[in-house]
């Protein structure tokens, strides 16, 4: 399997070339999972950052009541893992799980090394990479704790333009921390708003 | 007049649930030759083989979602579906009923196996197929057209070989119920065993020949038989098809609409801006809104 769309990635923000990155890209392991399937369960290490190449994975936590709340969404070109326990080596509190069949790059460690000796910029890239995922966690944890539902599901949209159309609503109300009845309410009334026939 | 030729005799691929109501094995799109730019007009056929649903009172289908972009084409064969959209338009496809639904500028709908039907179960088999539009009928207002199956016009063939029924366009004079947007054949040829049709059709039109019962023989040495689809080559205008037993063979045919695809999902654009634009007014409402 080409894992394309990584490479794609990495060569249009790195100064690299293609048959370099290739070969580093080579020595990573690349899973295809089918709908449903886990690249990690709770308790379990989490021993790699996913590079979703096609497919969909929602990360998640289940709480004491059996009520699952949505960390985050990862289609196409996105990155997702758990730092905690990657990083950190805890147990993971999360789960990560297909919701389509997906085809992930499972990036590791002696992955980040290898680019970081081919290439001078990475480390400056990488960070940028982090503050980045930064500035996206404290946006959301701003809108959990001050936004209205509308607001919520505004960014949503913004954020995840087809996510809507691939996942339960249930899923979308998850991660947008309200009902799904609320989020029902607010689609209803944008469409009120908007709808023109 | 030359012989069109078959291309491609496609096995049904693993099928898989469309919602819990339809299961299908999908011929187009698909990798090998039976692409959307390949079979335009025709740019998605999913089959419901014969698959027996158990009773259930809650009926089984599809939940709400959109279209936008091109027709979307139900072709009941057994079994009944109820569907609504966001406009309050609704109805049922009954046995033998075609649902021509023009989703051109955008719809909301759902699709339910319906709800008598649905509590005593039973066998289902259909065939959805998306007809593509050009660009400036993506733009118009959506409509439908519901064919029910009296009205289907039928031309009876010569020696008791069978009957076909014109959904769309013309055979041998006969004309179809549903009006098109562009050229589009589309008919049941219903074959007694040994029974034959010939079909003619323009060189550069997509054609393809889904068998639902029986087997067939095309231009007399293509085997397809039940649950296959033979892709015929632009490379002629005649064929014929002879029913190695009694035999229901949905024919296709139509002038490819040349102009960039840009597909994501339940719309089918011209550019990724408008992919874009579509998925932005299915978020913000602009389709409207329908309860589940």
């Amino acid at each position: 399997m080409q894992s394309s769309h990584l490479k794609a990635y990495l060569t249009s923000n790195l100064d690299i070339e293609e048959k370099e990155i290739s070969s580093i890209i080579g020595s990573c392991t690349i899973k295809k999972i089918r709908k449903d399937e886990f690249l990690l369960r709770k308790n379990e290490y989490c021993k790699h950052t996913f590079f979703v190449e096609n497919g969909l994975l929602r990360q998640y936590s289940i709480d004491e009541k059996g009520k699952e709340h949505t960390i985050s969404f990862a289609p196409e070109n996105w990155f997702v893992t758990d730092r905690e326990s990657a990083y950190f080596n805890q147990p993971s509190a999360y789960y990560i799980q297909a919701l389509e069949d997906s085809e992930v790059v499972a990036i590791d460690e002696n992955f980040i090394h290898q680019l970081s000796e081919k290439i001078p910029d990475f480390a400056g890239f990488n960070n940028k990479l982090l503050h980045n995922h930064i500035r996206h966690l404290q946006k959301r944890i701003n809108l959990l704790l001050s936004a209205s539902a509308k607001e919520r599901y505004l960014q949503f949209i913004d954020m995840y333009p087809d996510i809507l159309l691939r996942v339960p609503q249930t899923m979308v109300a998850s991660y947008l921390g309200i009902t799904p009845e609320s989020l029902s309410r607010v689609r209803k009334e944008l469409a009120h708003k908007h709808f023109k026939k | 007049m030359r012989t069109k030729t078959v291309e491609l005799v496609a096995s049904p691929r693993a099928p898989h649930f469309v919602g819990d109501g339809f299961r299908v094995h999908n011929f187009i799109p698909s990798g090998f030759r039976l692409d959307m730019q390949r079979m335009s007009p025709f740019i998605m056929l999913d089959y419901n083989s014969t698959y027996k649903f158990p009773p259930s009172d809650k009926p089984k289908g599809v939940g709400v979602h959109p279209h936008k972009g091109f027709e979307t084409v139900t072709i009941a064969y057994k079994g009944k579906v109820a569907h609504h959209d966001s406009s309050g338009g609704g109805g049922i496809i009954g046995e033998g009923d075609v649902q021509w639904m023009t989703a051109a500028n955008g719809v909301l709908h759902k699709e339910y196996h319906e709800e008598e039907w649905s509590k005593k179960g039973g066998d289902f088999q259909m065939v959805q197929l998306w007809v593509n539009l050009r660009a400036r009928d993506k733009k118009g207002d959506p409509k439908y057209q519901a064919i029910k199956y009296e009205d289907i016009n039928r031309y009876k063939l010569q020696d008791d070989a069978g009957i076909v029924e014109v959904i769309a366009g013309e055979y041998n004079g006969t004309k179809g119920a549903a009006s098109t947007f562009t050229p589009v054949h589309m008919f049941n040829a219903k074959l007694n065993k040994g029974g034959k049709a010939d079909f003619q059709f323009p060189a550069t039109y997509n054609t393809v020949l889904l068998v639902l019962e029986g087997n067939i023989i095309v231009n007399g040495k293509e085997e397809t038989p039940t649950d296959h689809l033979a892709l015929m080559a632009n490379d002629g205008e005649t064929f014929e098809i002879e029913a190695t037993d009694d035999a229901v063979v949905l024919v296709l045919s139509g002038e490819p609409i040349n102009e960039p695809i840009a597909a994501q999902g339940p719309f089918v654009m011209n550019t990724r801006e408008e992919l874009i634009e579509a998925f932005n007014d299915f978020n913000t409402g602009k389709f409207g809104y329908l309860e589940d």
